[in-house]
C-alpha cells in the first residue's frame, strides 16, 4: 500500500531542531525533512561560542553536522531562510524569499534571544554586544582585537563564560551584577565562596549590587559605562547578558498559543494540530518544582527535540520535562554542577552542606527528608549523574541517604 | 559482519580483587607496563571501578555504552559519538571540559583528567582483542561477548540490570 510521503518542516537548525530531524529520520526514511534557519551559517554547537570569542577555536571545529549524534543524512538544512509567518489553517510556512512551504508536521524550534533591558541607555553604540550567534561571537572577537577593557553586564553563566573568553585574550574585564553575587540563578550567595575566589584568582573584576544606567560612546563606539552609583568605568566594549526570551514574534498571527514560550502538552504538541515545539522556545515542565518553565539549556533542547521528532514521526512518547536548573560548567579552575532545587533560603527544605577549602556540597531534601530534590557540587563533581538520576526519578532514598549525604554513593547502591 | 561484543558483569563472581582496575590503568598508561605506569605523570587512570555495596557485594562498574546514550545527546560540543562497533567514545580534541556528561551519566562512570580538562571513560581497549579488564579478571566476573551469547548464558542474574544499558 502506498503511503503518502510526509513533509516535515522544522524551524530553527540548532539543538532542538537538529535533534528532532535525526529522530524523525530514524523512524521515517521516506518523508522529507526540511530544517529552516535564519542564520547565515550551517548549524553549530552554540555553547562553544566563547571559544570563538577567545580565539581558541575556529568555526569549522564547532559545526554540528557529522558530530556526536548528528549525522545529518538526508536532512535538508536551508540557511538564510527566515520564517516570516506560519499559516496553520493551510499548513504552510512563508519564508523570507516569499516562498511558501507546505507541511504535514511542523516543529517550532526557534530558540531564544538575549534580553536587552529597556532601562539601559545607549545600547545602540558600536561595541555593545550580546553573545548568541556565531555572527555575534565573530563581531566580539573582532572588537576585542583593539579593545583593552570590557565591561560585562549580568552575572549569569553565559556572561561569565563570555567574560573568561575575553580574559583569555588578555583583556581587562569587569563584571557588573545587580545581585549580591554572581550566578544567582544557580546558587545562593553563601554557596559562591569557591567560585568567587576562582574568579578573583583569574583576574576578573567584580562590581556587585550595581547596575549600568547608560553606555557612553563617541565616534569610536563605546568609551565607558555609567553605574547607578554615579561611578564611571572606562571601557571599549560592553557585553549584555541579562537573560533570554523565547523567539516567538513570528507566530503572532498563527493562533499558536504562546505564554512566555510556545505552550505544549506532554507530547510536545502545541494547541494547534500538527504543530510541535521544543527547546528554548517551548514551555517545559519542571517535574521537581512542579512548575511550567522556559529553560535555556542545550541538554533540554536536544532531549525535547528528539522527543518531538519521534512524536512527529508517529511514535508517541512523553517528554517528562527537565529541571529548571541543570548546569555543569567550569569557571576558571573550579568545576561545578547545579541541579534541581538549590535555592533554600526561607524554605523548609532539609539541607546538608559540607564545605572544605577545596570543595562545597549542598544537598537539598524535601522537608520530611525522604526525597532528594536538588544538589550543588563545587570542586568535586564526580558521579553527579547518580544524584541527577535520584532527583529525576524521585527515588526512595531511605537506605542510601547517608551515602548521598557523605558522597559515598555509587551505582552499586542502585542494584537491589 | 559479526555482532559487536560487549563487556558484561557477572556480579555473583566478583570477589573484589581490583585486578581489573590495575589492568585498565596499565592499558591506559603511556608505557603499558605496570612498573613504569606507576610512576607516570599524570598518573594513568582506570575506567573500571569496583565498589562495595551492602550486605556484602562487590560491584564492578564501567561505561555501559548505552543504547541511547544520555551523555552523547547532552554533550554541548559534539565530542561524544558512537563507533560502528557500538562503543561510545569521547573525542579528547573536541571535549571542552564542561562536564555535562558527568552530570547526566546515570552510572557515574565518566572520569575527569584535571590536568588537561578532558573527560574519559571506558573505550573497550581499541588496541586489544579482548579488553584488558576482562582479560585480567581471575574469576571471569567480567566477560566479553555478544549480547546474544551472553543472554544465552545468563539465566537469572542481578547483573541483567546493568547490561540493559538503557540510560535515562
Ligand atoms: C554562549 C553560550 C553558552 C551556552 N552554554 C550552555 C551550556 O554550557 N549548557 C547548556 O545546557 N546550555 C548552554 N547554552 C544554551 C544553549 O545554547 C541553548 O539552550 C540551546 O542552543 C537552545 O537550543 P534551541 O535549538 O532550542 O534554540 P537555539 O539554539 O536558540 O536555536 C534556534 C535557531 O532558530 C533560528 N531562528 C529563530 N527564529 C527563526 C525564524 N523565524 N526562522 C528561521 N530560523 C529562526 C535562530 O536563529 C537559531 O539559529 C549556552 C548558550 C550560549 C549563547
Amino acid at each position: 500500500m502506498a503511503v503518502k510521503q510526509m513533509q516535515y518542516i522544522i524551524i530553527g537548525a540548532s539543538a532542538a531542531g537538529m535533534a528532532a530531524a535525526e529522530a524523525i529520520r530514524r523512524l521515517d526514511s521516506e518523508g522529507s525533512v526540511t530544517v529552516l534557519s535564519d542564520e547565515q551559517d550551517m548549524p553549530y554547537f552554540r555553547p562553544m561560542l566563547p571559544f570563538i570569542v577567545s580565539g581558541k577555536k575556529k568555526f569549522p571545529e564547532m559545526m554540528l553536522i557529522g558530530q556526536g549524534p548528528y549525522r545529518g543524512a538526508n536532512i535538508d538544512v536551508r540557511i538564510n531562510s527566515r520564517v516570516e509567518a506560519v499559516n496553520t489553517a493551510d499548513q504552510k510556512v512563508s519564508i523570507k524569499s516569499g516562498e511558501e512551504l507546505p507541511y504535514d508536521k511542523l516543529l517550532i524550534a526557534t530558540g531564544s534571544v538575549p534580553n536587552i533591558p529597556s532601562d539601559i541607555a545607549g545600547v545602540e553604540a558600536e561595541g555593545v554586544f550580546v553573545l548568541r550567534t556565531i555572527a555575534d561571537a565573530c563581531a566580539m572577537a573582532h572588537r576585542a582585537e583593539t579593545a583593552r577593557h570590557a565591561v560585562m553586564l549580568g552575572g549569569g553563566l553565559l556572561n561569565l563564560k563570555a567574560a573568561f573568553a575575553l580574559l583569555e585574550r588578555g583583556m581587562d574585564v569587569t563584571l557588573i551584577v545587580k545581585s549580591p553575587e554572581v550566578l544567582s540563578k544557580l546558587m545562593e550567595p553563601d554557596d559562591t565562596v569557591l567560585i568567587r575566589n576562582a574568579l578573583n584568582k583569574a583576574g576578573l573584576k567584580l562590581v556587585t549590587g550595581s547596575s549600568v544606567t547608560r553606555i557612553l560612546s563617541d565616534s569610536s563606539g563605546v568609551i565607558g559605562v555609567l553605574l547607578d552609583s554615579g561611578r564611571e568605568i572606562p571601557c571599549q566594549m560592553v557585553c549584555i547578558g541579562k537573560g533570554i526570551r523565547a523567539n516567538v514574534e513570528f507566530l503572532d498571527k498563527s493562533g499558536i498559543l504562546v505564554n512566555q514560550g510556545v505552550v505544549v502538552d506532554k507530547f510536545t504538541r502545541s494547541n494547534i494540530q500538527n504543530v510541535f515545539a521544543a527547546g528554548d522556545v517551548a514551555v517545559t515542565l519542571d517535574p521537581i518544582a512542579g512548575e511550567r518553565i522556559v529553560t535555556g539549556l542545550w541538554t533540554n533542547a536536544a532531549e525535547m527535540g528528539s522527543c518531538a521528532g519521534r512524536n512527529m514521526a508517529g511514535q508517541p512518547g512523553i517528554y517528562s520535562g527537565t529541571f529548571g536548573i541543570l548546569n555543569a560548567a567550569q569557571v576558571a579552575d573550579e568545576p561545578f554542577v547545579s541541579m534541581g532545587i538549590v535555592h533554600t533560603k526561607g524554605t523548609a527544605y532539609e539541607i546538608h552542606i559540607t564545605a572544605t577549602p577545596e570543595t562545597y556540597r549542598k544537598l537539598v531534601f524535601t522537608p520530611d527528608g525522604t526525597r532528594l530534590v536538588g544538589a550543588l557540587f563545587i570542586g568535586d563533581i564526580s558521579k553527579a549523574g547518580l544524584y541527577r538520576y535520584i532527583i529525576r526519578e524521585m527515588m526512595p532514598i531511605k537506605d542510601i541517604k547517608s551515602e548521598i549525604v557523605n558522597h559515598r554513593l555509587h551505582y552499586g547502591h542502585f542494584l537491589r | 559482519m559479526s555482532q559487536p561484543k560487549e563487556i558484561f558483569v557477572r556480579l555473583d563472581r566478583c570477589v573484589g580483587c581490583h585486578t581489573c582496575k590495575i589492568a585498565c590503568s596499565v592499558e591506559h598508561s603511556r608505557s603499558k607496563n605496570l612498573f613504569q605506569a606507576i610512576s607516570e605523570q599524570p598518573a594513568p587512570k582506570n575506567r573500571v571501578y569496583v565498589e562495595w555495596a551492602p550486605p556484602d557485594r562487590k560491584v564492578p562498574i564501567l561505561c555501559r555504552h548505552c543504547e541511547d546514550a544520555p551523555c552523547m545527546h547532552a554533550c554541548i560540543s559534539g565530542a561524544i559519538s558512537r563507533t560502528e562497533e557500538g562503543v561510545v567514545i569521547t573525542n579528547s580534541d573536541k571535549c571542552i571540559g564542561c562536564w555535562t556528561c558527568v552530570m547526566v551519566c546515570p552510572y557515574g562512570v565518566i572520569g575527569r583528567h584535571m590536568e588537561t580538562r578532558k573527560a574519559y571513560r571506558c573505550d573497550r581497549c581499541p588496541d586489544l582483542q579482548v579488553p584488558a579488564c576482562v582479560d585480567a579478571c581471575p574469576t571471569q566476573a567480567l566477560v566479553y561477548r555478544t549480547v546474544a551469547a551472553f543472554s544465552g548464558d545468563v539465566r537469572q542474574d542481578a547483573a541483567r540490570e546493568m547490561i540493559s544499558g538503557k540510560g535515562s
